[in-house]
């Protein structure tokens, strides 16, 4: 079978259009939550592309356009297939008053916007979305059915999540603060990220995955669902816990949630890797967040630029993030556990560490 | 090349007027708020693996399921609460592909892989679910709400 390895990626978020820009404010300041306003006199904080247009549908245009083509993959031949990962899909045009009558037209159209010709799939799981359509994009390459394919993770503004998410009482009035003391919930944020997969060798290798949903709690985390999704993961890659350098948990800010992560966490790493998060960056981008803060990890992995947690950390999960990234990290393993029971993770092979 | 072996197969279309009371005897009890499209999906599902012999969705079985609409009715609603005040929080779980993969996780007592994943080609959606199958074989669904609801357990020869 094939390698696969992830030869681009691109994102737009609260941080910036593009990586480069990202990177830059992760060094300085950072991105704030902006308060958005909903119908009925409701407000949550949201962090936001700084990007506006009175039409949704231009609006994600645009911003798709850009992003795919940092990613690389606008240079290629387009005839892989593309993968469109989202919990929202097209709801913010429906609420503008526009019309995909149904799932594949929209992620049909969003292939058109780039010129790409071959076959699209939509994938909705939630926030493990964009993992999903990673690894099904890399059993494509794998088996030689291709040998190249994007990743969109597509998450922008609408009213239905942010309402939906607050309805439920899922997300902070405040900020994010995962594994922080004190934390409240979630912070969402707006994302476009694109994953660039092939066939040709490169710095980042894809290693291995799983999924695994877990019905008993359809809005939270389970934890022999953590557990066997890291053991999964780490039998496909073929790696024993102690292989692993660096986790990027899936860290929302969630009070229970939270906690049955880190402690499933240590029941498969005896000893806990270093740990990374970037909710607190761009917040929690649903079902863009596998391909978002995987971009984001790659970037900052090879820059040595990292997020900063200027929060106090909750003693009692006694599991702080790296305040810098850690040296010849050769395998680094990211998760998203999502809302519908979705645990899904990836571990990377970095070729240069 | 990897050849498969359908062990139950079932296209219920059109749908019976009764399929929902039909469904709670079957389960023993009414599934409760997962709204139309999840609960046509569950009593699909729990057809295919009854005419499978299968009590249970046994672990290491890929579940897969695809849709063109998917949940039409709760995905209308939302966009329409969403416009005056926040969505009802029920309203909003139905609206979610992924919340009928944790209906059927919960209803079929199944840890595993399951995912919405679809393309305008059905072929394409059977492929790539095919690929992606491990010993245990794969149970894939096609669910559109008010129409049909069409069922394969497969597995490898």
């Amino acid at each position: 079978m094939n390698e696969v390895f992830l030869a681009g990626r691109g994102l737009a978020s609260a941080l910036g259009p593009d990586l480069n820009s990202a990177l830059r404010s992760m060094g300085q300041a950072g991105a704030t939550p902006r308060r958005w306003d909903l119908p009925g006199g409701f407000a949550w904080p949201l962090y936001t592309i700084d990007e506006h247009d009175a039409d949704w549908t231009t609006l994600a245009q645009r911003i798709t356009q850009r992003v795919a083509a940092e990613s690389g993959a606008l240079a290629a031949a387009r005839s892989g297939p593309l993968f469109l990962a989202s919990s929202s899909l097209d709801i913010g045009a429906r609420e503008g008053g526009g019309d995909f009558p149904d799932y594949p037209l929209f992620a049909e159209t969003v292939a058109g916007w780039l010129d790409w010709r071959g076959p699209v799939f939509t994938v909705s799981t939630a926030c493990t979305s964009a993992l999903n359509a990673l690894l099904s994009a890399r059993t494509l390459i794998r088996h030689g059915h291709a040998d190249h394919a994007l990743v969109l993770g597509m998450e922008l503004r609408n009213r239905v999540t942010l309402g939906g998410f607050g309805g439920m009482q899922l997300l902070s009035a405040t900020r994010a603060r995962p594994f922080g003391k004190g934390r409240d919930g979630v912070v969402l944020g707006e994302a476009v990220a694109a994953l660039y997969l092939s066939a040709t060798p490169s710095r980042w290798r894809i290693a291995g995955g799983a999924n695994v949903v877990d019905g008993q709690d359809p809005a939270g985390a389970v934890h022999s669902a953590v557990v066997a999704m890291c053991q999964q993961t780490l039998a496909d890659s073929g790696l024993s816990p102690a292989d692993i350098a660096l986790v990027k948990p899936q860290a929302a800010g969630s009070p229970s949630n939270d906690a049955i992560e880190v402690r499933a966490l240590r029941a498969v790493f005896p000893t806990l890797p270093a740990l990374v998060s970037f909710k607190g960056a761009i917040g929690h981008t649903l079902g863009a967040s596998g391909a978002a803060e995987l971009g984001l990890l790659m970037a900052c992995l090879e820059t040595g630029t990292w997020p900063r947690t200027d929060y106090p950390h909750d003693e009692r999960l006694n599991a702080r993030f790296a305040t810098s990234a850690p040296a010849h990290a050769r395998h680094v393993l990211a998760s998203i556990i999502g809302f519908g029971g979705g645990h899904t993770a990836v571990v990377l092979e970095d070729r240069a560490a | 090349m990897n050849s498969w072996r359908t062990l139950a197969h079932v296209n219920v279309d059109p749908l019976p007027a009764d399929w929902r009371e039909q469904l709670t005897t079957r389960l023993g009890q009414r599934p409760r708020r997962i709204g139309q499209w999840a609960e046509l999906a569950l009593y699909g599902a729990r057809l295919c693996l009854d005419a499978a012999h299968e009590p249970v969705l046994p672990s290491g079985v890929q579940l897969r399921v695809a849709s063109l609409s998917g949940p039409l009715q709760a995905s209308h609603s939302i966009v329409a609460q969403a416009r005056t005040g926040l969505p009802r929080p029920f309203t909003f779980m139905q609206s979610q592909p992924s919340q009928m993969l944790a209906a059927l996780s919960q209803h079929l007592a199944w840890q595993g892989d399951a995912r919405f994943t679809v393309c305008r080609d059905p072929q394409a959606v059977m492929q790539l679910a095919q690929l992606e199958s491990g010993a245990g074989g794969l149970l894939i669904g096609w669910v559109e709400e008010n129409s049909r609801t069409a069922w394969w357990r497969m597995v490898r020869d």
